[in-house]
């Protein structure tokens, strides 16, 4: 057809879709819902990452501290390198540190994130107190979060100790500017003064301390921050200094975000194919009225592609519609998000509207539509204009989908996957989730054939509403094929979700090796060591300790490359990231054994060589040989990789991805790091005492209690799997909008049979039976198969990706069966309901 | 293609057509031969199931034969595709129904331009409107099928096949659905435009007085033509 006729016809075909939709939305409600709440998920999250995103950029500054922020672990800069810091504007000096802050009367203590700041802090954002003061702490002052007050049952004005000295803690911190730019830590913020650190004693040779320079760069504008920063890389190559500038104020964090929001996206995916079964269904039963009007379309002249073009513009009217209630949803949710996590992460304050963060949702959506439509609207067209004189009297007389429309529909689905795939960081995962739905899916419709032929060939039963049930279930135009496909996929993923979830939780909780260490114990100086090990023993007999040396290094390079540069094979980028605890061991340290390569003999004073862990090793693309330079206390050495370790990490002991020939760091200053493994202290019940006596005999140690630490990962997986199971339920709310829609198409016979069997003498409460059997059968069916491909995609990723052990849910499943159950019958029953109770002949009349 | 006499509208040869599978397979034509002159009217009568409406809707190209050779206004219509058909039917072929199918969300004025608009015809409504107003419905143009009687829908329907000038006009039981007074109304109404456009008319009837109105009445029995002339 010559490009002007065909545009002639599309316009006509919009001119003729523009008519029919007079008739309203009709029959479209699921349609739209569906739609939408897949859209609004994927262009909410989207949006909310963004926003966050956003927040830490417009913030950059605030969340730096400064302009450019350099930092060293364990060490200070040089009075050169400080003098070339000043030449370029003002510099604030930070300690970060973990510590103990202790009551006085040393009846309680927990872990503190110490940071202890000059009079310049902060460059940027303010720093609020509860005493209305800002940065005016003395050397005998200290500020904490309000947690910490809470967990040792403190007041302002109450009395401290830290390290070796008291302190009058004297106001709440309100505001932190820079908080979010620091990792996240194991306790409560404790602040004080550069003096006031000094005076605790906790500043050791070794001791595991990090010192921050920020600078505020007096012309501060992108090319001066950039310049300053490489003429700071340029004259201290060595420094071994991280350095961060304002536009990249909190790399980790943006990097969590997106990845979250990735994830995310994929969740919200999941929702909108649901919702795809929804706009399938409700594309099919409007179709199905319009069969006359096709078939009156085509008597009149229509072609079949007028007929296609004319249903395809409606639909994608609907979908219009759809996708826009839905970006209006997802707008909104930044507006929202920034009241739910203000006090969490820089949600950004300025205009919400991000419409690059919209448009994976509007591309998923117009894609579904197509989808789940091209092959009812193909079949459409079909539609044989001899209907108007017979209705399919010698039998289904609709056709197949011409290959154009095959094709068509592949194509989509192709778009769909590759961009799903395309848009994530990690393709592996989004392969597997895409994998796993088109394998859901096709599982499903094998499902709803398999319980079709059960039901056909189940044996006779007397009970007749049972046998009227089971007849329901494999009869032609059953509900079967969608309950099953509607349900199913959103119960199996809100199954795999809460089974992850589930499991690691309880890897956390639970599953905690038996020879799970009880304590770890940091900065225990160089010379402490033996009168360390020789109290934990008098305090805990049947303890077992061990110690190692610890120091802090920064990977410089692998292989000659530099890391930065450094590409990875398949994940292993976090051991590139920042510094790393690294020791050196005589021998192969516990909780790992050698997989490859030899250790290195006992006295060995060759050329430095390490040990890596074979899991990280992997992931790098590391050999047996190959070099690897790592800056320790401003020294870079190269060290050759001599063996491989399997390191066993669920074990939570101590464990290294690099351990050093012990003749590497000979003379260097270093503190240990030991564990103690006490089944007494399990229960908890001695853990203050153990502390408490500790504390007196080397107060700069810093005691971390596991289970504390698992707490605070605990909640962090806690916050995630929130926002998970949020999304989830967008998936679980399309399916049951779906289910409700084809329930309500199934409503039709289902009135016809009560009604027929009622005037064949059924009672209300045969009926009742009967219709409750039917839905419970097929609600039953489908949350077994959500059990099985839930479970079955939960192991996948707990044991296959995670490498944990998986353990059944039993509590989901029954969850699962429940939900399934409820909605099954419950919304089937609600279209019913009312009938039962009428009397038949008016019914009959109409029908 | 003219394959026949300038005086034929309808040349059906020998017309064999099978429908349904299997069990339900049935020999609904079986050898049709008639010949149809233009500007004539020609009513089909016979017993349920007898094949008079597939004969119909054969002749309006909506049903393919298995053997045979349909030529419909000089165009042998037999192995035209099924869009060839359609844009054939659009401008040859008007026809009335029994039940009016008229799409409900348009109106009167848009249901009888829409075989003028699908076959790109530039003034389709002004044309529609003239059309409506030759059935007597000049006050219902902007009427939904919804709010018309059933006499007027079929008057509408009637609009609609005759709108594109179609050399036949086909007619399934146009006063089926129709009281007595209102179907000899759409009947009166039917024949005279007929008779004023010069249209070949082919209706399929049970109505015996109905078929009798025409010039001829071809009874068909178990898919045959029993005789040709009444």
């Amino acid at each position: 057809m010559p490009e002007q006729a065909q545009n002639a016809n599309l316009r006509l075909a919009l001119q003729f879709a523009l008519r029919e939709l007079r008739g309203g939305l009709r029959g479209f409600y699921i349609f739209l819902g569906c739609i939408a709440l897949g859209v609004a998920a994927i262009g909410g999250v989207n949006s909310v990452a963004q926003s966050i995103t956003n927040g830490i950029a417009s913030e950059g500054q605030a969340i730096l501290g400064g302009d450019l922020s350099f930092s060293l672990a364990q060490r200070e800069i040089t009075a050169e390198q400080i003098a070339f810091l000043k030449s370029q504007g003002e510099v604030t000096k930070l300690i970060t540190m973990r510590g103990m802050a202790r009551l006085p009367d040393g009846s309680d203590q927990t872990l503190v994130e110490i940071k202890a700041i000059d009079e310049v802090y902060p460059h940027y954002g303010s720093f609020d107190l509860s005493d209305n003061r800002s940065n005016s702490l003395k050397d005998n002052e200290v500020a904490a979060e309000p947690l910490l007050l809470e967990r040792l049952g403190l007041k302002p004005g109450d009395r401290l100790e830290i390290g070796s000295s008291i302190f009058n803690l004297v106001a709440e911190i309100e505001r932190e500017p820079d908080k979010v730019g620091d990792n996240i830590g194991f306790g409560p913020r404790l602040m004080m003064s550069l003096d006031g650190l000094a005076k605790t004693g906790l500043i050791q040779p070794g001791s595991l301390l990090r010192y921050h320079y920020k600078v505020k760069v007096d012309d501060p504008t992108q090319a001066r921050i950039a310049a300053v920063s490489a003429s700071a890389k340029e004259a201290f190559p060595d420094s071994g200094w991280r350095i961060r500038s304002r536009e990249n104020a909190a790399p980790a964090l943006t990097r969590s975000v997106e990845r979250f929001s990735q994830f995310l996206t994929l969740v919200g995916l999941t929702s909108l194919i649901v919702g795809g079964v929804g706009v399938a269904n409700a594309t099919r039963a409007f179709l199905e009225t319009k069969r006359p009007v096709i078939a009156s379309l085509k008597s009149l002249g229509a072609s079949g592609s007028f007929i296609f073009k004319l249903y395809m513009v409606q639909i994608l009217i609907m979908a219009a519609l759809g996708i826009t209630l839905g970006l209006i949803l997802a707008v909104m949710m930044p507006y929202g998000a920034r009241y739910a996590l203000s006090d969490l992460l820089p949600v950004s304050d300025g205009a919400q509207f991000f419409p690059a963060a919209l448009a994976p949702g509007i591309l998923y959506g117009v894609l579904t539509t197509l989808i789940f439509s091209i092959w009812p609207l193909a079949v459409s067209q079909e539609t044989k204009p001899t209907e108007l004189f017979r209705a399919s009297t010698y039998g289904e007389n609709r056709g197949r989908p011409k290959r154009v429309y095959v094709l068509a529909l592949l194509f989509c689905v192709a778009t769909l996957i590759t961009s799903a795939i395309y848009f994530s960081d990690n393709r592996f995962i989004s392969l597997v989730f895409v994998g796993a739905t088109i394998f859901a899916f096709v599982m499903l419709k094998l499902v709803a054939v398999a319980i079709q032929f059960l039901a056909k060939n189940a044996p006779s039963v007397r009970s007749t509403p049972l046998k009227m049930a089971i007849a329901n279930i494999h009869r032609p135009g059953a509900l079967t094929a969608s309950v099953t496909l509607s349900l199913g996929l959103g119960l199996a993923l809100l199954v795999a979700l809460a089974t992850i979830d589930g499991n690691l939780r309880s890897q956390i909780e639970n599953n905690l090796p038996e020879d799970a260490p009880d304590f770890f114990f940091v900065d225990i100086q160089n010379d402490e060591i033996e009168p360390f090990r020789s109290k934990l023993l008098e305090i805990a007999p049947q303890g077992k300790i061990i110690s190692v040396p610890m120091l802090r290094g920064r990977v410089v390079s692998l292989k000659g490359i530099p890391s930065e540069d450094y590409k990875t094979v398949s994940g292993g980028e976090w051991v590139l990231q920042g510094d790393r605890g690294i020791t050196y061991a005589k021998r192969i340290p516990e909780n790992s054994t050698l997989s490859q390569g030899e250790w290195w003999p006992e006295g060995y004073s060759g050329p430095p060589l390490v040990s890596v862990s074979a899991e990280e090793a992997g992931e790098l693309g590391l050999d047996i040989g190959d070099d690897i330079t790592i800056n320790v206390l401003g020294r870079n050495i190269t060290a050759k990789i001599q063996s491989f370790r399997e390191v066993q990490w669920e074990t939570l002991g101590i464990n290294f991805v690099f351990v050093f020939s012990p003749n590497t760091f000979a003379g260097a200053p270093h503190a240990h790091l030991a564990t103690l493994t006490t089944n007494d202290a399990k229960n908890g019940n001695s853990d203050g005492t153990l502390l408490k006596e500790l504390a007196r005999t080397f107060p700069a140690v810093t005691a971390v209690r596991i289970r504390d630490a698992l707490e605070t990962v605990n909640g962090l997986i806690s916050q995630l799997s929130n926002a998970i199971r949020a999304a989830a339920s967008v998936a679980l709310l399309s399916s049951v909008l779906v289910l409700a829609g084809a329930l309500a198409a199934g409503n039709r016979e289902r009135v016809h049979d009560a009604v027929v069997l009622k005037t064949l003498g059924a009672t209300r409460g045969t009926l009742m039976r009967m219709l409750v059997l039917e839905y419970g059968l097929l609600g039953f069916s489908t949350a077994i198969f959500a059990i099985l491909a839930g479970s079955l995609a939960a192991w996948f990723v707990i044991s296959i990706i995670m490498n944990f052990t998986f353990v059944i849910q039993p509590t989901i499943a029954l969850t699962t069966v429940a939900t399934a159950l409820l909605f099954t019958i419950v919304l089937g029953l609600l279209g019913t309901w009312q009938i039962l109770g009428q009397k038949a002949a008016p019914i009959l009349r109409e029908l | 293609m003219l394959t026949q006499s300038p005086k034929q509208a309808i040349k059906l040869e020998n017309l064999q057509l099978t429908l349904g599978q299997d069990a339900s397979r049935v020999h609904v034509l079986k050898g049709i031969d008639l010949d149809i002159d233009a500007g004539t009217s020609t009513g089909i009568v016979g017993p349920s199931g007898s094949g008079k409406s597939t004969l119909l809707m054969v002749i309006a190209g909506l049903e393919r034969i298995d053997e045979g050779k349909i030529t419909i206004a000089n165009v042998d219509i037999t192995n035209l595709g099924e869009d060839e058909l359609a844009a054939f039917r659009g401008k040859n072929v008007g026809i009335v129904f029994q039940s009016f199918h008229l799409i409900p969300n348009m109106t009167a004025l848009e249901n009888v331009a829409v075989p003028l608009e699908l076959t790109g015809t530039p003034n389709a409504l002004e044309i529609a409107e003239d059309e409506l107003k030759a059935v007597g419905l000049g006050e219902r143009l902007n009427h939904y099928p919804g709010q018309l009687s059933g006499g007027e829908q079929q008057r509408v329907a009637l609009a609609r096949a005759l709108a594109p000038s179609p050399a036949v006009l086909i007619a399934d039981e146009p006063t089926g659905n129709l009281d007595g007074e209102t179907g000899k109304q759409v009947t009166n109404l039917l024949f005279e435009r007929q008779r004023e456009k010069g249209l070949t008319l082919v209706l399929v009837t049970h109505d015996l007085a109905l078929a009798r109105r025409c010039d001829r009445t071809i009874p068909v029995r178990s898919g045959k033509i029993e005789t040709t002339d009444a």
